[in-house]
């Protein structure tokens, strides 16, 4: 059988992917397979899996990721949410400037505003220990304290990714067409009702994308965590990701490090399979063209 | 025009509560760069210093809190970091994405494979890494460049094919037909044309690889175990491995790397802000 020209060209131009896809993709799967269904000395075996259900860590780590990624999407679409409305209705000269501002947080890695939270919540020397004790109030030690730990490791991260939610909701809010507002304002509507009625359904697709694209960067999230609180006190800041670092390259249980990245995975990709079979995300990544 | 409103005087003030939300870390941190020795060590905390020194960006500090950490210190691993993100960013780009975007959007129009691309793009790396470290030490690459960029193409390739197959769905069909009937190849139509109508893309997506290979620390923590000449470690993890040692001691000479380094990410992203918002969003921000 003869390949069409068409496939034929589109093969020749993809091979470059389809090797990538081979090494990057393939045979990292089949090898995370392979440890995880083997033990230290490669007997073949569920132990690693077994081992998940009577893992007390797992289960403190499962619960820290569980609300952390709750608070954290929900800080992060509040704060984006909120200050994309606050500067489309700002008019004034600022708005380039405020927009710019509000990207910087994008462009800083990770590590370095790991850094920033570090110095800003340490209990002695960090200013907002120091505000809250002129206050009059007890300082209150973020860093070090069980129930505090893993908020302010959310605020952190709401600070690195609210306005990658800012910048999607932002966009969004502008492709509204304006006779909208004014065919509103004839019928009498108030602001807040042409919010409701005019601006929310408008901007329904972009909302599940920065929903979508959001929940995907909080679970990636590694690099806060390591840098500010290395998953202490005790294991108040464990998440998925952390404990699976740890496993694998701290305590040197390769095989069941293996099986929390395939549990790891299969929690993504379910959750991927979901968004993109109950809600029309894709057409608005560009990926399908919807009825418009 | 009419006067400012009570609204809009809300709406400003609000503006700028999020700035100072946004801009104090930073400045908190630019400010901890320009104190010196025992000045970070002080209660009340100095919040608006008086005096900028330089000293912690160039010199050892040699207070009672001595670590000799400067931001010129972490030259060896700007070199590394340097060389892995270009070298990645260069192979996932134009040997691996702009190909095979064209390919997705032109040739093999398949709605499944649109998806794994998406679905590879959100895989988090901590997934890969027992095996990735299996494989760069298997080929011997581990604390090394090329190792490191190797896996750093791992996810850089995916977001920038998909990156790329958003701005060549753009590109008129009638552009190609044309060269078609020039007697073009459908290969020089892609690098001769198509390629070049999308530079906009392979700008953002060249910044855009770049910037995520230059932060990435997962990778580099399991990869490499020290900085060039004798091995790979990477600007992130100048910053972490001091700031997990001494958290308490080399702060002034920390916040200095941490300013120092982030200046390249946050000058190119600041200037191509409208091509990065698109990419960043994967497509969802028309820029």
């Amino acid at each position: 059988m003869r390949l069409s020209k068409t496939l034929r060209v589109g093969l020749v131009l993809a091979l470059p992917i389809i090797v990538y896809f081979a090494i990057f993709f393939i045979y990292p799967l089949a090898l995370l397979f392979k440890e995880a269904f083997t033990t230290p000395t490669g007997v073949l075996a569920l132990t690693n899996f077994q081992k998940m259900l009577t893992d007390p860590v797992l289960l403190t780590t499962l619960q820290n990721t569980f609300y952390y990624f709750a608070g954290s999407l929900g800080l992060e679409f509040a704060v984006g949410f909120g200050v994309a409305v606050l500067l489309y209705n700002y008019i004034g000269r600022f708005r380039t400037l405020f927009r710019t501002v509000i990207f910087v947080p994008l462009m800083v890695s990770p590590v370095v505003i790991g850094l920033m939270w570090v110095l800003l919540l340490d209990s002695q020397y960090g200013p907002i220990d120091y505000f809250i004790r002129l206050l009059g109030l007890q300082p209150l030690n973020f860093l070090g304290s069980l129930s505090l730990a893993l908020p302010s490791i959310i605020v952190a991260n709401a600070w690195e990714y609210s306005p990658f939610v800012f910048l999607i909701i932002y966009a969004g809010l502008q492709t509204v067409p304006q006779q909208l507002y004014e065919a509103a304002a004839v019928d009498g509507m108030s602001r807040l009702q042409a919010f409701r009625y005019v601006t929310l359904p408008s901007i329904r697709g972009v909302m599940l994308v920065a929903f979508l694209l959001d929940a995907i960067g909080v679970l990636k999230g590694f690099d806060l965590i390591y840098v500010i609180t290395s998953g202490g006190p005790g294991y108040s800041t464990y998440i998925l990701s952390f404990y699976a670092y740890k496993v694998a390259f701290v305590y040197f249980q390769t095989n069941y490090a293996a099986a929390l990245s395939l549990l790891f995975l299969a929690i993504i990709a379910t959750f991927v399979t979901i968004v993109l079979k109950f809600t029309p995300v894709e057409e608005y990544l560009g990926l399908r063209r919807g009825k418009e | 025009m009419k006067k400012p409103s009570a609204m809009a005087v809300t709406v400003l003030v609000l503006l700028a509560l999020v700035c100072l939300f946004y801009l104090f870390p930073v400045y908190w941190t630019l400010v901890t760069s320009f104190k010196f020795g025992n000045e970070i060590f002080t209660y009340p905390p100095v919040i608006f210093p008086l005096r900028i020194d330089l000293a912690n960006f160039f010199q050892p500090s040699t207070t009672a809190h001595a670590t000799n950490q400067t931001a010129i210190g972490s030259i060896p691993w700007l070199i590394d970091s340097t060389v892995v993100a270009i070298s990645a960013t260069l192979v996932s780009t134009f040997l691996i994405a702009a190909p095979a975007a064209y390919s997705l959007v032109r040739y093999i129009r398949n709605i499944w494979l649109g998806r794994l691309i998406l679905f590879m793009t959100m895989i988090p790396e901590v997934v890969f890494i027992v095996p990735f470290f299996l494989i760069v030490a298997e080929v011997n690459l581990l604390n090394s460049w090329w190792g490191l960029a190797l896996v750093y193409v791992s996810f850089a390739a995916p977001f920038a094919t998909w990156l790329m197959m958003g701005f060549f769905n753009e590109v008129p069909k009638s552009v190609e037909e044309a060269a078609e009937i020039d007697g073009l190849t459908p290969y020089q139509i892609f690098y001769r044309i198509s390629l070049r109508l999308v530079t906009p893309g392979l700008i953002a997506a060249l910044i855009l690889c770049f910037i995520s290979c230059w932060n990435e620390l997962l990778y580099a923590l399991i990869l490499t175990y020290s900085p060039y000449p004798t091995g790979a470690e990477t600007v992130p993890l100048f910053i972490t491995s001091f700031l997990i040692t001494d958290k308490s001691f080399a702060w002034g000479g920390l916040a200095a790397a941490g300013i120092f380094t982030m200046l390249p990410t946050i000058i190119m992203g600041i200037f191509a802000q409208r091509y990065l918002a698109r990419g960043l969003t994967l497509g969802a921000v028309k820029g």
